[in-house]
């Protein structure tokens, strides 16, 4: 079978999407029962920059984690794609099977990247977010 | 990773319009100082229908024009396929966790931890991720998977009057192009050349190969025509050849069609000449005197120069890749072994010439394996990958052997 790949978007106008990416795992506290969805996860910031050459700094607070990261040019960009049925799946033999569509709704091209271990604020309130480190990816 | 991911799961999906991440307020995030909150979007969850592929900057202009297309059976291990370039796909995990957080106005509020709605005054800016990424698809050159095409065109070659016969009818083991773009996993363009390599043909609207027999017949009647009519074989006129053989019952499309196989079209003075191709028509000589089986080599020379038509020299340099000798006690014994009819992915190509012979020099196997195309593999590497070379002496010629 053939799946198109559709582009509604078009070489210039393709929607720019962004990436936060740490090594490990975040997690609602245990106490949290609700819905994760709309739940605030932490708050990213950009560094002031030491020097006018070094590398744009961010921090992301998570509970009372601080994660130093930086921003990162993917060497390949990355395509999102969206699978979609397209026409058919109807009841019974007669009907042809639905067919397939794969449609760019976006693309990434670079990435906040936290690796570093994080920083304990310690004197902050614990707060209903924690976050736990799994060991380091390459 | 999965505390979240079962929550989401349990909850049923909300409908997503595709936006509502905010990625601008993250992509756009000013240098010093400037802060955005992040948080679980509305609509977040496994949406195990977003994906991510890997596009190099060579491979973006035809995803984004909607010249890529995917195929492969459900079997089949997906390949990616833009108009000349065929690419294996595969998924390469990530135990990060990589939030995805999409485009468009984000809502106005995420739910803090203490459950308000965050600072009323502040001019926070708010993203939302929509999912976690497991992650990403990456793109490898391949080689067409062009051994299926030849098997399935071998289903139903084209024969002479076949439509004069019963059961014509039935369309079994009968391709169109779009049925072929369906079920082999090449580049539209690599398709292509592999049917030209099949000197396949497209008879209404189905892909074909046409039976040897059929090929000798119409071949032998365009010879016999040229030498009735005074044609030479070096300049044919188009016209004159096309109508006589109509005349003679063949329909114009095969005639045009083994015109193209066995010779060269030149214009010359606004008309349309054909010029046929020593080596070709010799070649096709050679194989018919052999369809019988193996011969002596003096038997088959005798034989070989008597069927050619006059004018046109036999030379064994003609038949590389399409005949073995053997030494047979005194006699040196020919059959015919075509590197056509050989599996075109390396190791079943290496395998076959190895069970057709274990030991094999390197002038004899060159022709057969000349054609083979591995992207990013070299003819020597892979000699190295799928034979052993020794070299019994310093004089003698290096043997190759299977690994």
């Amino acid at each position: 079978m053939e799946i198109r790949v559709r582009c509604g978007c078009g070489e210039s106008s393709c929607p720019e999407w962004a990436v936060v990416e740490l090594q490990g795992v975040v997690q609602p506290q245990a106490s949290f029962a609700g819905d994760i969805r709309g739940l605030h996860i932490g708050r990213l910031c950009s560094a002031p920059s030491p020097s006018a050459t070094s590398k744009a700094g961010y921090t992301f607070t998570v509970g009372y984690h601080e994660l130093a990261g930086t921003k990162v040019t993917l060497k390949k960009p990355l395509l999102v794609l969206r699978k979609k049925k397209v026409g058919g799946g109807g009841v019974g033999d007669q009907e042809p099977p639905a067919e397939v569509e794969l449609e760019v709704i976006g693309i990434i091209r670079h990435k906040i990247l936290f690796k570093d271990r994080p920083k304990a604020l310690i004197s902050k309130p614990a707060t209903k977010e924690k976050k736990t480190v799994q060991p380091a990816e390459n | 990773m999965d505390a979240e991911m079962e929550v989401a799961g349990t909850q049923p999906e909300i409908d997503w319009d595709g936006g509502g991440g905010g990625a601008d307020a993250v992509l756009g995030l000013a240098p010093a100082g400037a802060s955005v909150s992040l948080c679980y979007h509305q609509a977040f969850g496994p949406h195990s229908d977003i994906v991510l592929l890997e596009a190099g900057d060579d491979l973006l202009p035809d995803l984004l024009q909607g010249r890529v297309t995917v195929r492969g059976r459900p079997d089949e291990e997906a390949v990616l396929c833009t108009p000349s370039a065929t690419y294996s796909m595969k998924f390469v995990g990530t135990s990060n966790s990589v939030f995805l957080i999409p485009p468009g106005e984000p809502s106005a509020s995420c739910l803090r931890p203490d459950h308000t709605k965050g600072d009323a005054n502040a001019a926070d800016a708010v993203a939302a991720a929509i999912k976690l990424a497991p992650g990403s698809i990456e793109l490898v050159r391949t080689a067409p998977r062009l051994d299926k095409l030849r098997s399935l065109l071998r289903e139903r070659p084209y024969v002479l009057d076949e439509d004069l016969g019963d059961g014509f009818q039935h369309k079994k083991g009968l391709y169109t192009w779009q049925d072929l773009c369906n079920c082999i996993q090449a580049s539209d363009g690599e398709l292509l050349d592999g049917l030209n390599t099949l000197s396949a043909v497209e008879i209404d609207g189905f892909w074909r190969t046409v039976d040897a027999n059929s090929v000798n017949t119409i071949l032998d009647v365009i010879l016999h025509n040229s030498v009735l009519h005074d044609w030479p074989l070096n300049a044919m006129p188009e016209t004159d050849v096309l109508s006589v053989m109509e005349s003679d019952g063949f329909v114009h499309k095969i005639v045009s069609h083994c015109l193209n196989r066995f010779g060269k079209k030149v214009e010359q003075e606004a008309r349309s000449f054909w010029s046929l191709d020593e080596k070709l028509v010799c070649l096709q000589f050679a194989r018919k005197v052999l369809g019988a089986g193996k011969m002596k080599l003096a038997n088959f020379m005798d034989k070989w120069e008597r069927s050619i038509p006059s004018g046109m020299h036999a030379d064994l340099q003609m038949l590389e890749g399409e005949v073995l000798f053997e030494k047979l006690g005194a006699e040196t014994w020919v059959h015919a072994f075509s590197v056509a009819d050989l599996p075109l992915t390396p190791a079943d190509r290496f395998a076959a010439l190895f069970r057709e012979r274990v030991k094999w020099e390197w002038k004899d196997l060159q022709p057969y394996i000349r054609d083979l195309r591995v992207p990013g593999v070299s003819s020597e590497g892979l000699l190295i990958k799928y034979t052993r070379r020794t070299q019994p002496s310093s004089e003698a010629e290096p043997i190759f052997t299977a690994r």
